[in-house]
């Protein structure tokens, strides 16, 4: 760890350091995760649809819904056993959306849990309070 | 309905120029989907959407390098989102027009800071302000090419965050990541080194992207059958062209760059005037 010794207690300073790194490894997988998984349920999607139809024409509109309301009309299908291609797509953009909300949500736990760093737990807060409420739209 | 054997070459080709010139995949894909005939909202509506993607994508790798200043992107974000809310709701109400009109505006935008792009070498702050300093805004990063952990301070927040509300509104009304706009404050009026700016401003992209989609997707405007081709053939062309690494110092793609830039935005413009 470079230091510039600037603080007194240089063990504290360094492991600080050290879980902001960690901090920066979560935030990476949580934004690598997110979008490996949501093209690969896109992607299932599309073959599958190609290989039911022959195609992968899907003339379908979302009726204009927020996010919570869009998933749980999905789990809905989901229970009642319909899984379809359109499903895997639909959860597909569900997740990509889900992505950065959940990067956000995981950095402000940290700031607040681990860094103990009020200021930039109350600018995430701020963050999530505001894409919750635009998820919330309608 | 765009056949798909269409839009995915088409995705492919907007995210691989997108990555290769660094404006990213929007500002191609929008000119490409109202040509192919789709709406400009909905062409709008998808590209923000796939915007979450090509940064989230890109932006996980840089933070785990530990280039990107999360501190910088949480502070920043905060004005982002809120001016792309603000944008989106604009666009909702706008006619189309006015649309078409300030799409080739930004592009203009890009293409003059594509020509006058600067190559001056980048020094630390050294006289940061109080604001800025109480935001904890600064950072180290690994520079690769140096072989050491460069240290920087950043300065000026108080004037980067009303700048970034700014983006975030053209982000948001426009369906682009305005990742331009977004570096040229982090550079000129925070002074972050090139590699932070980039990389912090592709983490913010992400969220502000979300903001914009929710209000496009509460509207209607999101088809999943024209969402499903474009966000997979975007990633996958972004993939290639970050991979390929055909960066603009090499004269002659810049040159093709500037021209297509300069094409689409007078296009775009005229099309606004006429009436699409």
């Amino acid at each position: 760890m470079m230091m510039q010794g600037r603080s007194s207690s240089p063990d504290l300073e360094s492991s600080a350091e050290s879980r902001q790194l960690e901090m920066d490894v979560l935030v990476g997988y949580i934004l690598l995760g997110g979008v490996l998984l949501s093209m690969l349920l896109i992607v299932i999607g599309l073959v599958w649809k190609y290989i039911e139809s022959g195609g992968v024409r899907l003339d379908y509109e979302l009726a204009g819904m927020n996010l919570f309301q869009f998933v749980i009309s999905e789990v809905h299908i989901a229970v009642l056993g319909e899984i379809r291609p359109r499903l895997l797509i639909n959860m597909g953009i569900v997740v990509l959306m889900l992505t950065p909300f959940f990067r956000v949500l995981a950095s402000m736990v940290y700031f607040f849990v681990v860094l103990k760093n009020w200021k930039y737990t109350v600018f995430t807060l701020f963050v999530l309070l505001v894409l919750t409420g635009s998820l919330f739209l309608r | 309905m765009i056949p798909f054997h269409l839009l995915f070459p088409v995705a492919i080709l907007a995210g691989f120029v997108g990555a290769m010139s660094g404006m990213g995949g929007g500002i191609i894909l929008i000119p490409a989907l109202t040509l192919l005939g789709v709406d400009i909202k909905h062409a709008i509506a998808i590209s923000i959407l796939s915007v979450i993607a090509t940064s989230s994508g890109s932006a996980s790798a840089y933070v785990r390098d530990h280039i990107t200043n999360l501190k910088v992107g949480m502070f920043l974000e905060m004005f982002t989102i809120v001016g792309a809310l603000a944008g989106a709701a604009i666009t909702l109400v706008s006619s189309t027009r006015p649309l078409y009109i300030a799409f080739g505006g930004v592009l203009l935008g890009s293409w003059l800071a594509l020509l006058l792009v600067g190559h001056e070498s980048w020094h630390s702050v050294t006289n940061q302000d109080g604001i800025t300093r109480w935001l904890e805004l600064e950072g180290s990063y690994p520079d690769q090419v140096l072989g050491q952990t460069i240290h920087y301070k950043a300065r000026r927040a108080y004037l980067g965050a009303p700048l970034m509300f700014g983006a975030g509104v053209i982000a948001g009304l426009l369906g682009i990541g305005a990742g331009a706009v977004k570096v040229l404050i982090h550079d000129l009026v925070m002074g972050l080194p090139p590699k932070v700016s980039t990389t912090t401003s592709n983490l913010i992209i992400g969220v502000t992207a979300l903001a914009g989609t929710s209000v496009y997707l509460a509207a209607g405007l999101i088809s999943p059958g024209l969402a499903a081709p474009v966000i997979l053939g975007v990633v996958l062309g972004a993939f290639l062209g970050t991979r390929l690494l055909v960066r603009l110092s090499n004269q002659s793609v810049r040159r093709f760059f500037l021209l297509v830039l300069l094409i689409l935005a007078v296009e775009m413009i005229v099309r606004g005037i006429r009436g699409a």
